[in-house]
């Protein structure tokens, strides 16, 4: 019987093509992003170990800082190190990011990759193999360089071409290109610039440290051995590392960072597949409903409840297993499309092959399988109750679902505690417990509306149905009848849009008031008139500030530095500043003076709380090994975000800070009373134009850059839920067209009746339109509340405004209505194809 | 409106519909099967006309043939003056709005309207506002007044059959097509829904072709058609539920 019942289930899903594919593919999708996080990851991190295997071929042993502010390797160590006995070579490292200038005068764009200037290392100090020379040959003397292939390329340099490399502190200096040298080691758009020892030692170091060394054994020496040996003759600042351990900190290092993009797109894998759910759901509720005469007729001959359920449940396992399957094969094709997406924007991912594991095969299948099984639970076990005599009555056929009391009295408590947290996470104010708590209130408001969506979607849809389908009479009355005929179905399809609406439209309202309080604090704080920065990694060089700080008609420059050091012994980033603070930052003083010079220490107010501070106590400034400064507090400003947490002097700065790292990471300018600004601009562009990395902006300009910044990283989320809409459009697609094939008699009724084809569309459109717009009213509602409740737990990170971009939130509403119109263009057009004769001979 | 029953049948404008040598192919070349083969009828203006016959008589199919529901092989077919080969699916869904009613033998009524939205459904898809006069004539004369908001779940099948009927009225058609409008009813509902037709033939002077297995709903016609093997071969004036019989035995031997 069993064997028979099989064949039944089987034959069903062939003869049923357009379901099983639309099943399908909900399944797919879901899989889909599963598999394709895990191959885009693992495709990532198998690309960089490779990268890190050239880099660090030959490595037994590293020395290297072990804090980033410590100031590196002295120089007279390397000559000891060479000294111990079994070390085969010693290969110094320094190195810092510098922008190429081709012999036109343009920057070559790494996109994302580094951009970096670095040593050369010959044959006999070099611990592995030496890189090839595409053309051309090593550096020997100052101005000479040899870069990439890659960079060649894009920079259209070859060997014995005139180039420029823009240092931070060094300002711009010409160069030869002598050679051009071959790598595996790059990522998409690297860019590499190695000069001969001597001025790279001159250019990226202090003059007495270099960065790292890496070191490689003689013959019979192991890595470990040679570490244990290396060991004593280093002073506590430095740490030896194995080879084996190098490589292992390298892709460490990526690990972390790739475990980031890893789980962000297992989120939406997590969310294609909540959102897969409940279309699985759908789909085996409505077969079941459809196949109502024929189980009933196997139970009638025969079959038993628990074999009728079985045989639905191995339909959702075939189509759990091909979906799965082929979700795989999609996600292998989302982690190429989505490399190939952010090659195309130069990002500088490593080049090769997509990694696809035994255990994203795995998890793929079982997860694909497990929901698709998990979803086709209840309609199978609805199935087993199909009484035998539903087979001979009519009445059966339109059986209903049990009432929706039970869910909506659990929707009311999952709701309820939602809240309940949420109020908690309002009343805790701001900061990370607050905020956890409203993402627990979050939780539980959404899974509570999830449950209660069937009830909502009766009360929000027939007004909403009223107004909309107004304009269509009779068709439109017909449109939102049909909406609501099965508040569960019509709930479950409209989740999708909900739960994609609700994370977009929250991370709107974050958005915008980050740009908001940014404007803000730019607007009460900035009274420059023009601001000199960077949009590469390279800093403003200080000679850039220097030649602008000549242009006629400035009144003042000032130029804030990035100091990095220890603060009685604690690590803690501050800025140092060069050049008059009161023309151009408006800094609210809470006790005390307000420009700190000599050994003066001004530090914000949260932060003098936090540490005790007060007027006239005394710190100490310290890099081992460099400078130790004692600074006297005079005087506490209102917190800032331009300044962080302390401010001292540029001689500070430059005391703790190597020469070779001078830089600005602003440079203010004010103008003098009545200058001509526009004047003054050409004025400033033409004194850094020699500089290249410089761009001089506006206040306007300058606050448009960090707007665009937080825009790119929203537009990125944004590109990744609209991956969720679309399962959402396909859930839309797939329960309308199962509505259409369900209610073909009646549709075949109205057509007999005198509904024309146009007319059957446009209801089906209203319809769609209808769910979808419910579902995206939810969703924005709840994103519109959660949205500020989040902002507000970010007061402390300085995020002041709220900011709710109404526009916006109008405009995915829209986008909704758009959606759900589209996704109802087939099914429309199937429904309007139904016979007029359907209604008769339709059983 | 009693003397439209006696008129005489070459007064072309009595004449609602008709069919003049239908024939209509189910497949092609050797398993093409000949469900109507040379049918032609006239039906007047407020005449009630059965059609009978054994199943696979192509009772139905003349019936879906007529009311525009299907296209005819050859022969034509015309309402009033529209014949309807040629129509466009625009023009002959219009066509069937505005001058055919329906009666089904499975109600098929929108489970999401009440019973008032389903009677004036028709009107309401033409985007028209329904003659209310005419409607509570409907209404009256289904005898449903108590149960017009009501949803066909509510409803028994006679009810729900009586709502159809309804439906089929209120637009004021030229002509009404039932597709064994009892057929799915008991014997009591069936009479009343049989009544409610020939009610709507005597009093509102409406036209009715219906198919049907079922002599005593047949006796409520004024001709019975009798079809076998897609001809029509015997008819009969101001039948009885016996006399139908009698003469469905006859053609069965």
């Amino acid at each position: 019987m069993s064997g028979a019942l099989r064949t039944v289930s089987i034959r069903n899903l062939a003869a049923h093509r357009v379901r099983l594919l639309l099943t399908v593919v909900s399944v797919l999708l879901g899989t889909a992003f599963v598999a394709g996080s895990f191959v885009f990851t693992d495709t990532l991190k198998g690309s960089f170990d490779k990268i890190f295997a050239t880099v660090d071929q030959g490595v037994d042993a590293r020395v290297q800082p072990r804090q980033s502010y410590d100031p590196g390797v002295p120089n007279a160590l390397v000559a000891r190190i060479r000294a111990v006995p079994g070390v085969r070579a010693v290969e110094v490292h320094a190195g810092a990011p510098v922008v190429l200038v081709d012999s036109h005068g343009k920057k070559v764009q790494p996109g994302g990759a580094p951009s970096e200037g670095g040593l050369w290392t010959s044959g006999t100090d070099s611990v592995g193999p030496v890189p090839a020379f595409a053309s051309g040959r090593a550096p020997t003397g100052p101005g000479q360089v040899v870069i990439n292939e890659g960079a060649a390329k894009k920079g259209k340099l070859k060997t014995g071409d005139h180039a420029k490399v823009v240092l931070p502190n060094d300002g711009v200096i010409d160069v030869n290109v002598v050679g051009v040298y071959r790598t595996d080691a790059e990522t998409g758009g690297y860019i590499g610039v190695l000069f001969s020892r001597q001025q790279a030692l001159a250019l990226f170091t202090d003059g007495e440290h270099v960065g790292s060394l890496d070191i490689a054994a003689g013959p019979g020496v192991s890595g470990k051995e040679l570490a244990a040996r290396i060991a004593p003759t280093l002073p506590s600042t430095l740490e030896v590392r194995t080879g084996t351990q190098a490589r292992a900190d390298d892709q460490g290092g990526i690990q972390t960072a790739l475990s980031f993009i890893n789980y962000i797109l297992l989120a939406f894998g997590f969310i294609a597949l909540i959102v897969g759910t409940f279309i699985i759901y759908n789909t085996f509720s409505m077969i079941v409903a459809q196949r109502l005469r024929e189980l009933a007729l196997l139970r009638a001959i025969g079959a038993g409840r628990a074999q009728v359920r079985r045989s639905v449940l191995v339909e959702a396992g075939i189509i759990g297993v091909i979906g799965s399957g082929l979700g795989l094969a999609g996600g292998v094709g989302l982690a190429y499309g989505l490399h190939a997406l952010l090659d195309a924007f130069d990002l500088g991912l490593p080049a090769g092959g997509l990694v696809l594991s035994p255990r994203t095969v795995i998890v793929a299948l079982l997860v694909g399988t497990g929901v698709t099984l998990l979803s086709a639970n209840a309609p199978a076990r609805r199935a087993g109750k199909i009484p035998p005599v539903a087979a001979m009555r009519e009445e059966f056929a339109s059986m209903q679902a049990g009432s929706l009391r039970k869910r909506s009295i659990i929707g009311a408590a999952v709701t309820a505690l939602g809240v309940l947290a949420t109020f908690g996470g309002v009343l805790a104010g701001s900061g990370g417990s607050a905020a956890s708590l409203i993402g627990i209130g979050l939780l539980g408001v959404a899974a509570g509306a999830m449950f209660l969506s069937p009830v909502l979607a009766g009360v929000i849809i027939t007004p909403l149905g009223k107004i909309v389908g107004r304009p269509f009479g009779a068709i439109g009355q017909l449109a939102r009848t049909n909406a609501v005929r099965n508040p569960r179905r019509t709930a479950a399809t409209a989740f999708a849009l909900t739960l994609g609406l609700l994370l977009v439209s929250g991370i709107a309202v974050i958005g915008s008031s980050v740009k908001a309080s940014i404007n803000k604090t730019f607007d009460n704080n900035v009274s420059a008139d023009f601001i000199l920065t960077t949009q590469s990694e390279v800093s403003v060089p200080i000679q850039a500030a220097a030649a602008a700080a000549k242009v006629r008609g400035i009144a003042s420059t000032t130029e804030l530095h990035f100091l990095s050091t220890l603060v009685d012994g604690k690590h803690v980033g501050g800025t140092g500043v060069d050049g008059p603070l009161a023309p151009v930052l408006q800094v609210e003083l809470k006790h005390g003076g307000g420009q700190p010079t000599g050994h003066d220490l001004l530090a914000s107010e949260t932060f003098a709380k936090d540490q005790h501070w007060t007027i006239g106590s005394m710190h100490t400034f310290a890099i081992p090994g460099r400078a130790a400064i004692s600074e006297t507090v005079t005087g506490i400003y209102a917190d800032s975000q331009l300044l962080g947490p302390w401010l001292v002097s540029g001689d500070v700065y430059r005391a703790l800070t190597p020469r070779h790292e001078w830089a600005d990471e602003v440079t203010l300018i004010k103008a003098r009373p009545g200058a001509d600004l526009a004047a003054l601009r050409t004025g400033l562009e033409r004194a850094t134009n020699d500089y290249y990395v410089v761009t001089v902006k506006n206040r306007a300009e300058f606050k448009g850059q960090l707007a665009s910044q937080i825009n790119g990283l929203i537009g990125l989320i944004y590109a990744l839920l609209a991956l969720a809409i679309i399962i959402a459009i396909l859930g839309i697609v797939n329960t309308l067209a199962l509505s259409v094939v369900e209610r073909r008699r009646e549709i075949g009724m109205l057509r007999a009746v005198g509904m024309q084809r146009k007319q059957v569309r446009r209801m089906i459109y209203v319809e769609s339109l209808l769910i979808a717009v419910f579902g995206a009213l939810l969703g924005l509602g709840l994103g519109l509340v959660y949205g500020p409740l989040f902002t507000r737990t970010l007061r402390g990170q300085g995020l002041d405004s709220l900011s709710v971009p109404w526009g916006q939130a109008l405009t995915f509403l829209v986008v909704a209505a758009v959606v759900g119109v589209l996704a109802a263009l087939w099914p429309g057009s199937r429904a309007a194809r139904t016979r007029p004769l359907e209604a008769i001979t339709a059983s | 409106m009693t003397d439209v029953r006696t008129a005489s049948p070459a007064v072309s404008s009595l004449v609602v519909a008709s069919a003049a040598d239908i024939v209509k192919l189910y497949g092609s070349g050797d398993t093409a099967v000949r469900a109507l083969d040379g049918v032609s009828i006239e039906v007047l203006r407020g005449e009630f006309t059965a059609i009978m016959g054994p199943s696979g008589s192509g009772k139905s199919t003349l019936m879906h043939c007529l009311a525009g529901l299907d296209t005819v092989t050859s022969g034509s077919v015309s309402i009033g003056e529209v014949e309807l080969s040629g129509l466009s699916d625009k023009k002959m869904t219009a066509l069937r709005r505005d001058r055919i009613g329906f009666v089904f033998q499975s109600f098929n009524l929108v489970p999401t309207l009440t019973a008032l939205e389903n009677i004036t459904l028709p009107i309401a898809i033409a985007g028209r506002k329904p003659d209310q006069t005419w409607l509570d004539t409907v209404v009256t004369t289904l005898g449903l007044t108590d149960r017009l908001h009501h949803r066909p779940s509510e409803l028994s099948g006679g009810q729900q059959q009586r709502v159809a009927v309804g439906r089929a009225l209120a637009s004021r058609p030229e002509i009404i097509f039932g597709d064994e409008p009892t057929g799915n009813l008991d014997s009591r509902s069936s009479g009343e829904v049989m009544g409610i037709l020939r009610r709507s033939v005597d009093e509102l002077g409406q036209t009715v072709v219906m198919v049907t297995h079922d002599a005593r709903a047949a006796g409520y016609a004024d001709r019975v058609l009798f079809l076998a093997d897609g001809r029509i071969v015997d008819e009969l004036r101001a039948p009885t539920a016996d006399t139908v019989l009698d003469r469905m035995k006859e053609l069965e031997r």
